[in-house]
């Protein structure tokens, strides 16, 4: 495979509370090449969106503390860089797209001045004419409809979806390579979700970014991802390309998220949702973070006594974090079989 | 816009009726202002007779409301109850005074409330944030009177001591006349200036700071610092400009009190402004003298809530005026 675009080693994210230290993230390690979509997937306060946040130095310190790790992007370490050459990162080589479009736009100033703001910082010698021209040509490329007019419009005459295109826009403003996208579609309504996930797939074509997909829906992944991650109280439990994912699952905390999709085909009286309450990230359960809610575990010792680590399981690239993984081989998941209808 | 404004201005002329209707109510039952007249054996009862037929005293009141009110708005204001003199022209000079007072002060207060807030909400929790948190609960504790006490003393006694004189303690100029802007009429107006200031500042400065608060951690400066906006600049242009739209209807709503604070500072430091105009008046039941007062501050309030209404269009766009 080619060299990647971002490799993070033992990335370790850790908040100071009142209550004691939070390890949002605790040693994750992964590879983003160059192109490709990566999704990352977890329940809330699986330390998704702070894995990458912190790469960019967006985390509040304190109390945030990047404790070690290692976040190699171009040959440079980003946990090592100074403020002002990560800024000078973000939003130029860099980029990232938020969940609430509906809160991420500054409400005092126009659409069309917070883009070109984003051009401004890291090209302030282009002349303002240019800077307006690309910005109307951003927002024709993400399918707003009047670019010229839009652009002098401020936030609150855009719709939920307009916003987001516009916010994917001001992301794509500098041709990043790298494109962080945090939950974005979440606070949008269904069909404005697809045509935002239609921009999406857009703009990766025209500016050839990596991108890094964080999300919640599995439905998302299997639709704009290549490979796949799975967090789980700040740690990867399984990983891979996303066919081997939904084909042949090796955790049991995979497994629990796609059962807890309803199937359109099926007559399911009941949902089957994952039991119990994500864990607290002060105390940890001991062994696999896993274990309290995991049907494979059945109380076994090595469960509670002994933490997993990524070993290989179905092919190359597929690693999974779970002692007993080989018992899942054979495993149906409810996405085992491709659905013909 | 212009629409907005005249409609809000054809508002206020209910509020101002209403509000003079109910101040000469008041006022006309908080004493008799002939009483002390009457107390006097020099003065003769056919000269009380004559002024309790020119003032109507011996109507009811509320037909006494629309005497005055002719007399408010035809002869501005008239004369005075108990002197026959014009109310216009000490109203004039007096205003003139207490502005100047006044608008120095709210300028003060809010350049220095609103830096403070600012890099107190950047450096929340440093020592700079405490001592000024520390200093803003004292001024906004203090009572106007005492603040005003303590800083004359304090020149006084810098005065007897070294034979310094850095501010005068008392009126507008050191000769009987002299011009609004000078050395000397800064040195008569420093420390009404600065007690007022101290007061407001404490309160400018605590809300800017929370402003600023909510304002930072709000998403779109994690996106104006996800684009790689320079810290500086998204202080100053994503934090600022919304931190300050609150900002704006409290300090019009301030005027409101900077002013009734400018009667105790007034009567401490012995201005010939309106503040003090008002209370010497008050203490001879000069009715006509008082409601002109209370008039006039009326309409200055009034204004300055339209013009903050206008300013808050002004600098946030969601903000419609039909």
């Amino acid at each position: 495979m080619a060299e990647p675009l971002l490799s993070i080693r033992d990335l370790v994210v850790e908040f100071k509370t009142e209550d004691g230290i939070v390890h949002a993230v605790d040693g994750i390690s992964y590879d983003v090449f160059p192109g490709e979509t990566l999704g990352i997937v977890g329940e809330s306060g699986s330390g998704k969106s702070v894995s990458t946040m912190a790469l960019l130095g967006l985390i509040p310190k304190p109390p945030g503390r990047i404790p070690s790790g290692a976040a190699m992007f171009k040959g440079k370490d980003l946990l090592q860089m100074k403020p002002k050459e990560l800024r000078r990162l973000r939003g130029d080589e860099v980029a990232m797209v938020f969940q609430d479009p509906m809160t991420s736009l500054n409400p005092v100033l126009k659409v069309g001045f917070q883009l070109g703001e984003a051009i401004k910082t890291h090209y302030p010698k282009e002349p303002d004419d240019k800077v307006d021209e690309r910005v109307v040509d951003l927002l024709r490329l993400v399918g707003v409809p009047n670019p010229e007019v839009r652009a002098g419009q401020y936030p609150h005459e855009f719709s939920g979806g307009m916003r987001q295109r516009a916010m994917i826009a001001m992301s794509i403003a500098n041709s990043p390579s790298l494109l962080i996208a945090d939950e974005p579609t979440t606070a949008l309504d269904v069909t404005v979700q697809a045509q935002v996930l239609e921009v999406l797939k857009t703009v990766q074509e025209a500016t050839q970014a990596a991108t890094i997909l964080i999300t919640h829906d599995l439905g998302i992944v299997a639709e704009m991802c290549d490979r796949v991650i799975v967090m789980y109280a700040g740690r990867i439990v399984e990983t891979g390309d996303v066919h081997t994912i939904f084909r042949a699952p090796r955790h049991p905390y995979t497994i629990g998220l796609m059962d807890s999709l309803p199937k359109l085909l099926e007559d399911e009286e009941w949902l089957r949702p994952i039991p119990g309450a994500p864990p607290s990230l002060i105390n940890r359960p001991t062994g696999c973070a896993f274990h309290p809610r995991c049907f494979l575990s059945q109380g076994r010792l090595r469960c509670r006594e002994e933490a997993p680590v990524l070993t290989r399981a179905e092919g190359d690239g597929h690693l999974a974090a779970c002692h007993f993984a080989d018992e899942l081989v054979g495993h149906q998941s409810k996405f085992s079989e491709p659905v013909t209808a | 816009m212009l629409t907005y404004v005249v409609r809000r201005l054809l508002y206020s002329i209910p509020v101002l009726f209403l509000s003079t209707f109910l101040s000469f109510i008041f006022v006309s039952y908080a004493g008799n202002p002939l009483a002390q007249i009457r107390q006097n054996p020099r003065i003769p009862a056919s000269t009380i007779h004559n002024l309790i037929v020119q003032n109507h005293l011996d109507k009811p009141v509320v037909l006494r409301y629309f005497y005055w009110l002719k007399e408010a708005i035809f002869h501005k204001f008239g004369d005075s109850l108990l002197v026959a003199q014009p109310i216009w022209p000490d109203i004039t000079r007096t205003l003139g005074h207490t502005a100047q007072v006044v608008l120095l002060a709210e300028l003060v207060a809010i350049v220095i409330g609103v830096a403070v807030g600012i890099y107190s909400a950047i450096r929340q929790y440093s020592a700079f944030d405490y001592t000024f948190t520390t200093i803003s609960f004292l001024g906004y504790a203090m009572p106007t009177f005492w603040l005003a006490l303590l800083l004359q003393i304090l020149f006084v006694d810098i005065y007897l001591k070294w034979h310094v004189r850095i501010f005068y303690t008392s009126g507008l100029n050191s000769g009987s006349s002299g011009s609004t802007w000078s050395l000397d009429r800064l040195q008569h107006i420093a420390l009404p200036v600065a007690t007022l200031s101290i007061i407001s500042f404490a309160l400018y400065s605590r809300y800017m700071r929370a402003s600023m608060l909510d304002v930072i951690n709000s998403d779109y400066v994690r996106t104006a610092r996800a684009k790689g906006v320079p810290e500086w600049r998204v202080i100053m242009r994503h934090v600022f400009r919304n931190a300050l739209i609150p900002i704006v209807t409290i300090a019009a709503l301030n005027l409101g009190a900077v002013l009734g604070g400018a009667i105790v500072t007034e009567t401490v430091f012995t201005l010939d402004g309106i503040g003090y105009y008002f209370v010497s008046r008050l203490g001879t039941l000069d009715l006509y003298a008082v409601m002109a007062y209370l008039t006039v501050t009326a309409v200055i309030i009034i204004a300055f809530n339209l013009l903050a209404d206008i300013l808050y269009g002004y600098l946030d766009p969601r903000i419609r005026y039909d």
